[in-house]
């Protein structure tokens, strides 16, 4: 009996064992080699090297450099979305006259493909020919051109607000299923009770969407760390590898430089990172769950 | 040769890189024996219909063969090439830049042609074009798109700013960019490319003209005199005013942009600028100038070819060979260079009316002599990014010239030792 209680749950979880090896464990494996060896341009593997190719990457203040930058794109980008959805969703889930059209404005953007839209916001930004300059000398704003990708000071901050509104439809999405669960006569006892709207927002909105707002930081945390067409089709990282982030170095390194060994070195750092970050989450919310 | 449609390959290349792994597992299912893969770079939207049009008559003219083509974007053509070659799913042919083959000789990636090429193949190319693509006296790659680069300049621009002539030195280029600028209303002198593929390139422009090499006996020549003199003058010219503002926000394609709305007054490009002139902009007033001579005469342009190799491990070999004959016969050639604004790389192309009586074409024709091709080196890119780096360092004004020089020199010459 004792003896079965052991086994079957190692049983039963082999199945999703053996998928997550598949799709997980099998490629870390494989990165694993790369990095570990000394590989031509064309991935063909040739001596153990051990940790050399990380050592390199250490040597690489670009590498430093972007992976402090990784960290300001995610947490500005995530940040940014989730404090702006949340109003949007707020006045989308308001019932008024045209709220379906609005709602469906508010995710067009989400049916665009990302590298187009950061093709467009590309020329929109153009120095001498963009929209965006014209824009603001039309409204007195700016009296000359600004050469928004010319320099990281700029064109950083504008690849960030970029971000936040591709990233916007989707936590919208997201926190919209939250206050759509949230039942209405909470709100009238609330206002019976004589709280205001800032105090239902505080004590009741905010509390009854919160799994929904974790759940929206997660996977934004892990889609943000990882995108690649914003900052790659609007500068390729640079000038000068000024606004390279984690991808956009390791294709850099890879397919550029062909250095593939210390490309899959990139990518396990980005892994681990990764890792760590949903460990962290796991561990906070069902730590919470346990406790409610 | 990076002809790239910029809005058409950042869009691919996403796709791709996602598309690469499925794509190569699948073609390589299907290829077996008489199907000839080709893997092709897509110079302009005309690339894909004229190897449509010739894989059909070539197998027309030769049942049995069957012609599979791919079709990648320039940018994300060394990239497939990689992906496929790793998971050892290559085609039988492709085209590369010429200046990778170096890497893919030493790894062992090319065959050599030279069994296969009969003194009558071998005589149709023209020797300039043929000799980038042969090392340790082997020929490994037919070249197949050919260009050297000329300044073009805005003629109605000259008129207004009172200069009759193109520049024939530098300085002379200083001193009408300058006037043309001066006109204001957004038009600007010289237009400098400061981002993206071939950045380094056009600062060689300048520094051949002071007498440097990219390269000089192993070493890298970014930290000699005219490599500094070049920067200052760059630099100099930003600071003025005489080129656009915001250079490191300009690639190439934008540049062109630039030159074919009539915003600048002068910029180095390749051949293909003419055509797209011509289709987009045919009231533009231009005319083809060679690149201006440095102080002491120097004067240097780029060439560049792109070559078609075969790998060492296609099982087609025989076929695929008998392909490249049907490919580098004057009708194909012909109707491929005048598609693409090339330049000819065989001599029954080169005889042409089209390319013979054709003004713009014969100014880079003559350039040629001065051409230099990229230096045939393991780590060329490299050696191109760190350049880049340095030279947008200077252009925003984050480095000193000489020590932002020196520094990229020093990491240049690691790579060259390696």
């Amino acid at each position: 009996m004792t003896a079965k209680r052991v086994v079957a749950p190692y049983v039963l979880i082999l199945p999703s064992f053996v998928l997550a090896a598949l799709i997980v464990i099998w490629p870390v494996n494989e990165l694993a080699q790369i990095a570990s060896h000394s590989v031509n341009r064309f991935g063909q593997l040739r001596d153990f090297v051990g940790m050399a190719n990380f050592r390199a990457l250490l040597d690489d203040p670009n590498f430093i450099a972007s992976l402090w930058r990784t960290g300001i794109w995610t947490l500005g980008v995530v940040g940014g979305a989730i404090i702006c959805s949340v109003p949007v969703a707020l006045v989308l889930n308001e019932d008024f006259y045209g709220r379906d059209l609005a709602r469906v404005i508010v995710m067009l953007p989400w049916a665009v493909s990302l590298t187009m839209t950061a093709i467009v916001w590309r020329w929109a930004l153009s120095g001498e020919s963009g929209m965006l300059n014209s824009a603001l000398i039309e409204f007195g704003i700016i009296d000359s051109n600004i050469q928004w990708l010319a320099e990281a000071s700029t064109a950083f901050p504008m690849q960030i607000l970029i971000g936040i509104l591709v990233t916007i439809p989707f936590t919208v999405t997201i926190i919209l299923g939250g206050l759509s669960s949230i039942p209405d006569d909470l709100y009238e006892a609330a206002a019976l009770e004589g709280a205001g709207r800032w105090e239902q927002f505080r004590h009741i909105t905010l509390p009854l969407i919160a799994p929904f707002l974790n759940i929206a930081l997660v996977l934004n945390t892990i889609y943000v760390f990882n995108s690649f067409p914003i900052i790659w089709a609007m500068t390729q990282g640079g000038p000068a590898n000024s606004t390279d982030i984690l991808v956009t170095y390791l294709y850099k390194v890879g397919f550029r430089l062909g250095k593939l060994g210390e490309a899959s070195a990139v990518s396990l750092v980005m892994f681990g990172i990764l890792l760590i970050f949903t460990l962290i989450y796991v561990r906070l919310t069902t730590a919470r769950g346990a406790r409610a | 040769m990076h002809v790239k449609k910029l809005r058409k390959n950042t869009f691919f290349s996403l796709k791709g890189v996602m598309l690469a792994g499925i794509g190569s597992l699948a073609l390589s299912a299907g290829a077996n024996a008489g199907t000839v893969r080709v893997t092709v770079a897509e110079y302009s939207a005309k690339t894909g219909p004229y190897f449509e049009q010739v894989a059909k008559d070539f197998e027309a003219a030769n049942p049995g063969i069957k012609i599979q083509f791919e079709v990648v974007p320039w940018d994300n053509l060394l990239q497939k090439l990689t992906t496929d070659i790793s998971a050892n799913a290559n085609a039988d042919l492709s085209i590369i830049g010429t200046r990778w083959l170096v890497d893919f000789v030493e790894q062992g990636i090319a065959e050599p042609l030279d069994s296969y090429l009969t003194p009558e193949v071998k005589g149709r190319f023209i020797e300039t074009f043929l000799t980038p693509s042969v090392m340790n006296g082997k020929t490994y790659g037919l070249p197949i798109a050919a260009s050297a680069r000329a300044m073009y300049y805005n003629k109605d621009l000259f008129q207004k700013a009172g200069i009759s002539e193109p520049p024939k030195t530098w300085a002379e280029l200083e001193a009408n960019a300058k006037k043309i600028t001066a006109l204001g209303n957004g038009v600007y002198g010289f237009g400098l490319q400061g981002k993206e593929v071939e950045t380094d390139v056009y600062f060689y422009y300048g520094m051949w003209s002071f007498g440097g090499d990219i390269v000089k006996d192993g070493k890298s020549g970014l930290d000699s005199k005219a490599a500094i003199e070049a920067a200052s003058l760059y630099k100099r010219l930003i600071d003025e005013g005489a080129t656009q503002p915001g250079v490191t926000s300009y690639a190439r394609e934008d540049v062109q942009n630039l030159f074919k709305q009539g915003k600048v007054g002068m910029m180095m490009t390749a051949p293909f600028l003419a055509n797209q002139i011509r289709d987009e902009a045919p009231n533009l007033k231009y005319g083809v100038a060679p690149i201006p001579k440095g102080p002491s005469g120097d004067q240097g342009t780029y060439g560049v070819t792109d070559s078609v190799i075969m790998f060492q491990n296609s099982k087609n070999k025989a076929e695929a060979f008998k392909f490249l004959d049907f490919l580098f016969q004057p009708k194909q050639r012909i109707k491929f260079t005048v598609n693409e604004g090339f330049l000819p790389v065989t001599k029954a192309e080169a005889e042409d009316k089209y390319f013979a009586e054709n003004a713009d074409l014969k100014v880079f024709t003559s350039l040629l002599p001065i051409a230099r091709f990229a230096p045939v080196i393991a780590g060329w890119e490299e050696v191109a990014d760190v350049t880049t780096s340095a030279l947008q360092r200077i252009y925003l004004g984050n480095g000193q010239i000489e020590p932002t020089l020196k520094d990229a020199a020093s990491k240049a010459n690691a790579i060259l030792k390696k």
